[in-house]
């Protein structure tokens, strides 16, 4: 019998690949206007004022970026760094740590959804 | 010198019927030569799991009300979080480079009857996707649009 995680490494791939493109395409802006142009007073704060903010976020279109923007990224994150762990220590805690990885991942977009939801 | 690497790293489910040599590790691995660049475009994962995790916390906050999102750009402030912001753009530039870079060359020759377009085309399509995105988002998180 093949071992779950096989069974979906397609679907493993699949998000994984899909983060490092939109991911990287998505989070580039945020972090710029969010982490760094409204924090060093670049942009002005009202710009993401509350009720702007809010208006945004909870438009379908972007409660759909802000969903690929937290859980993308986090399958990128999960695959790349489980691979790191087998370049540096081998495979063998691949079969614990894999699966703790990706449950990060499972966790954090179930939690994205429940976070776009609530806006 | 090359140096051993842990002798189960490529290790087959079940035992071939021929034996083969353990693998090695290069020379250069992790942080020398060509092989710095692989090994921290694999640790950009850790930027991505908290980028992920950042942006989680902070649509949260945002779903919590005013005060709780203004707590949110009050902390983005700190420099701490400046600093982690600026090492996660690098790290997210380096990523979109080095990744458009090797996409057109991992594309098949034909995806059924369609023949792939030329690599050239693939990667600019690529850099106009990134770049408008940024752009477009840019202007809207910075209030330019709407």
């Amino acid at each position: 019998m093949k071992h779950p995680l096989l069974k979906l490494e397609p679907l493993i791939w699949l998000l994984f690949g899909q983060g490092i493109l939109f991911g990287t395409v998505l989070l580039t802006p945020w972090v710029l206007v969010v982490g760094l142009a409204i924090p060093l007073g670049i942009v002005p704060a009202d710009a993401l004022s509350y009720e702007r903010a809010h208006m945004l976020a909870s438009h379908i279109i972007g409660r759909l970026i802000l969903f690929g923007l937290i859980a993308l990224p986090l399958w990128k994150g999960a695959h790349h760094l489980r691979h790191t762990l087998i370049d540096f220590g081998g495979g063998e805690r691949d079969a614990r740590v894999a699966p703790l990885l990706y449950l990060l991942a499972t966790v954090g977009s179930v939690l994205a959804v429940v976070a776009v939801v609530r806006i | 010198m090359s140096r051993n690497a842990h002798p189960h790293a490529m290790a087959p489910s079940k035992p071939g019927r021929t034996r083969t040599a353990p693998p090695q590790l290069p020379d250069q691995f992790p942080f020398r030569g060509r092989y710095l660049a692989y090994t921290l475009f694999d640790l950009t994962g850790i930027l991505y799991l908290l980028l992920g995790f950042l942006a989680l916390c902070a649509v949260w906050c945002l779903g919590s009300g005013e005060a709780v999102w203004n707590g949110v750009l009050e902390r983005h402030r700190n420099v701490f979080y400046l600093g982690f912001h600026t090492i996660a753009l690098v790290g997210l530039i380096f990523v979109g480079i080095r990744f458009f870079g090797f996409f057109p060359k991992a594309q098949p020759p034909r995806v059924g009857p369609v023949k792939s377009p030329p690599k050239p085309v693939i990667l600019a399509a690529l850099y106009a996707l990134w770049i408008g995105v940024t752009v477009f988002m840019t202007l809207v998180l910075a209030g330019g649009v709407f």
